[in-house]
């Protein structure tokens, strides 16, 4: 392991360890993890149902263990349909290859088309089929995104798919293989990483009644928000643009259990909040799912001024 | 001697495709193109307030979902009758533009790589370039493993037919390699005033959300320094030699030479001036031709669709039918004055060569034929459909730069709009695969109505109601297929035209 490797592992295990509160010492267990991740000790299939590809994307942004180490090193990633080499009969063998051999962490991302099979395939075979024979010879599955955990946007109100999240989907099925739900649209890859390091080192992580590691989840971005003085002043934003909290525009933040504040996006780059677009509750349970509860409350200012 | 090859699935595209060609004397004589994955989106967005949309569309695709939030505010600007300020619609710009070169350059090399260079040659690497060692020692240490698929997920591949310059093949994997570590720099410049990617938090109606401040600005310019340096020191020379190693690949993918472009990239406000203009070309008409919306609908007779067909946008319904017969695929036909249309970087980058008042466009395109020794129609092929996205991406690193410097930190980003109690808008733009229109109603100040019409519903299209097969269809015509068993012919022209079927079903 070459010192530029070594940095980054204790790096992002310092970052993993405090917040997923386990304090210090569990440091260098968790670079030990990291490490075992890298000489690929974490086999893995991930599969996509009615998905954006974005929590695929997004982990593509994992940072500071750039994707590079990632794909090349940290997972043994036997098939991703976005970078595959093999394409057509050849992934379809790839896929099966896999599946026989089992004893993978099994990756999902996407909803199921539950009232409507054909709502999508892999090469010949139901998205449906594909994920309820994968998920019988996984070690445990991981659904990554809010349209894996509880179907997202694809199981809105008024859908015309039927479409559920791959939890409920496991439980119609019978299929109890060991499941941990990581929200989100997208889902952060420093979420996704640091459950799956956690897993190996340590087992399954202290989730919560969702099955959603409480590391990530515990509390709302609400008590997170750096706009949380503009709240207690009672100094709120009246329109889109404008300095202090945006509650009143209809920010999810006090209603969304998610740490994306503290974390931001993109490599500490930003966040929604700090851009001034209040929090729609991508990782909330149910976001997206009634269309009576818009994410803005804002009408305009014709309105706004009616009512105040 | 006939024969039906399937390539199902399409790996290393956006979503769930599957190609069917027939070949006769190893020819492709025919092609069907099978849309695998349908939501529901437009069913889902009516009855929910307007200001859903441009989040929910977004998350239509995590690859372009920029694209649609600007569509989708655009629709909404026309139909509250507001217009963003300057920093507003040039913050709008650079998103969208740091998007598009991201977009470009991951496709190059993420999707479209392992089409030509050979990555079983990087165990026998000798030098000592740190990202290529790693990768040999982890390659080696994996083909001597017992796990069931070494080198996953970048192995098995199609071992046929790529590069033989073994400097160039190792060339263009260390480049691979630098392209996922770039790409995240394109998606933090994005960031820097989307708020996140993917999945922009910023787009509203009116502008953005986000403040122009001077530190941003800053940030800006110095992200767009490590992506502009990419671009032409790597991505457009690569393009360049891999065009070398594959000559013959001017000749194939041709497809129908019709093409689209809406315009993108606002240079002020309304639709006039576009730094990429909007026009049509079709192969028997008489050049460059102006766009008319109205001649824009949408056939269904092979689409699993049971609402009506050959409708316009405004008046568009989804109505899925799993079952109907004869219908092959969840992707719409969208015709353009009843023609099949391509659509994407090499539509935009014709329309602007042929539009005299782009002359930065003509020049670029001019210099790059020079170097590779091309005339202007060899474009319309797989090859030039990846030049032309190498190119769009040079020309955005350095409008970007000019950009960046109209902002005036501390200005308003945002104008505020009501919503009334009913309208209509069109919002018409590009995604890095082509032209993108979202068409929304409302009543009651809620949506009644939304309709998108995607770049890739335009090149994977199915029959349309006359029989004629979609864009893709047509241009793998006419491609050879050398041995059945590896159709890397089949793969390559299907990828040039980067198809996201996330997008095109929706």
């Amino acid at each position: 392991m070459d010192a530029m490797t070594r940095r980054s592992f204790l790096s992002l295990s310092i970052r993993l360890t405090a917040v997923m509160g386990l304090g210090a010492k569990a440091i260098p267990a968790m670079a030990e993890s990291l490490a075992q991740m890298a000489r690929g000790g974490a086999p893995a299939l991930w599969l996509q149902g009615q998905s954006c590809s974005g929590c695929s994307i997004s982990l593509l942004n994992s940072d500071p263990i750039g994707p590079d180490q990632l794909l090349t090193q940290y997972l043994s990633l036997a098939f991703h349909q976005t970078l595959s080499g093999a394409t057509g009969e050849m992934a379809v063998q790839v896929v099966d290859r896999t599946i026989a051999q089992g004893g993978y962490f099994l990756i999902v991302e996407g909803a199921v088309p539950a009232a409507m099979p054909r709502a999508c395939f892999f090469g010949e075979e139901a998205f449906a089929d594909q994920l309820a024979r994968a998920a019988r010879k996984a070690t445990a599955v991981l659904c990554v995104g809010s349209c894996a955990t509880s179907g997202g946007i694809p199981a809105a109100q008024n859908n015309p798919t039927g479409a559920i999240g791959v939890p409920a989907f496991l439980a119609q099925q019978g299929i109890g293989t060991p499941r941990i739900s990581i929200p989100g649209c997208p889902a952060h890859p420093d979420w996704v990483v640091g459950t799956i390091a956690h897993v190996l080192k340590f087992g399954l992580p202290p989730l919560d009644e969702l099955g959603q590691p409480q590391a990530f989840f515990k509390r709302t971005i609400h008590e997170q928000c750096p706009r949380f003085p503009d709240y207690e002043r009672e100094n709120f934003a009246s329109t889109f643009g404008a300095e202090g909290c945006l509650f009143k525009l209809g920010c999810a933040g006090p209603i969304t259990k998610a740490d994306c504040t503290l974390r931001q996006w993109n490599g500490g780059t930003n966040d929604c909040i700090r851009a001034g677009a209040p929090c729609i509750g991508c990782a909330r349970d149910g976001f997206a799912a009634q269309a009576d509860f818009p994410f803005h409350t804002k009408t305009g200012p014709a309105q706004s001024e009616a009512r105040s | 001697m006939k024969e039906m090859i399937s390539v199902s699935p399409v790996t290393r595209i956006e979503g769930h495709l599957g190609v069917k060609v027939e070949t006769d004397g190893g020819r492709v004589t025919s092609a069907q193109v099978v849309g695998e994955m349908f939501r529901g989106f437009e069913q889902i967005l009516r009855g929910r307030d307007p200001l859903d949309a441009q989040q929910i569309t977004q998350r239509i695709c995590g690859v372009c979902p920029v694209e649609h939030g600007i569509a989708s505010i655009s629709a909404q600007d026309a139909a509250y009758g507001v217009t963003p300020p300057d920093n507003g619609r040039v913050v709008r710009n650079l998103i969208q533009a740091a998007n598009f070169i991201t977009s470009h350059l991951t496709h190059f090399y993420l999707l479209s790589g392992l089409d030509f260079v050979d990555l079983t040659q990087v165990t026998t690497y000798t030098g000592r370039d740190p990202a290529l060692v790693r990768l040999r020692d982890w390659a080696k240490s994996q083909l001597a493993s017992a796990t069931a698929n070494p080198v996953g997920p970048f192995l098995p591949q199609f071992t046929a037919q790529l590069i033989r310059d073994p400097a160039l093949n190792i060339g263009v994997i260390k480049h691979y390699l630098d392209a996922i570590e770039i790409r995240q720099v394109g998606h933090k410049l994005g960031a820097v005033f989307a708020g996140k990617m993917p999945h922009a938090a910023t787009l509203v109606p009116g502008g953005v959300t986000d403040q122009v401040t001077a530190i941003k600005i800053a940030q800006f310019r110095a992200l767009l320094g490590r992506l502009r340096t990419f671009v032409v020191e790597s991505y457009l020379p690569d393009v360049v030699a891999v065009a070398a190693a594959f000559p013959d690949y001017f000749g194939i993918g041709r497809g129908c030479g019709n093409f689209l472009s809406y315009g993108v990239f606002p240079e002020a406000s309304g639709m006039g001036a576009r730094f990429l203009p909007a026009g049509v070309i079709l192969a028997d008409g008489p050049g460059l031709q102006p766009l008319n919306v109205e001649g824009i609908t949408e056939d269904v007779r092979y689409s699993w669709f049971s609402s009506a067909t050959g409708r316009k946008p405004a008046q568009g319904e989804t109505t899925p039918d799993p079952n109907k017969t004869g219908a092959y695929s969840w992707l719409k036909a969208p015709r353009y004055d009843g023609q099949v249309v391509e659509v994407g970087a090499l539509a935009r980058l014709l329309v602007a060569y042929h539009d005299g008042s782009r002359p930065a466009v003509r020049t670029a395109v001019d210099d790059l034929l020079k170097a590779i020794g091309r005339e202007p129609k060899d474009l319309i092929s797989m090859l030039g459909r990846h030049a032309a996205r190498a190119l769009e991406a040079r020309l955005l690193v350095d409008r970007c730069a000019e950009w960046i410097e109209q902002l005036v930190p501390d200005q308003p980003a945002f104008t505020d709009f009501t919503i009334p109690e009913s309208g209509a808008g069109i919002g018409l733009t590009e995604a890095a695969r082509g032209a993108l229109g979202h068409w929304i109603e409302i009543r009651g100040r809620k949506i009644s109505n939304y309709q998108c019409v995607v770049p890739t519903t335009w090149n994977c299209s199915p029959r349309d109601d006359r029989g004629r097969p979609g864009a893709m269809e047509t241009a793998l015509i006419g491609t050879p297929v050398a041995d059945p068993k590896q159709p890397i012919e089949v793969a390559r022209v299907i990828r040039s035209f980067d198809p996201c079927l996330a997008c095109a079903v929706h």
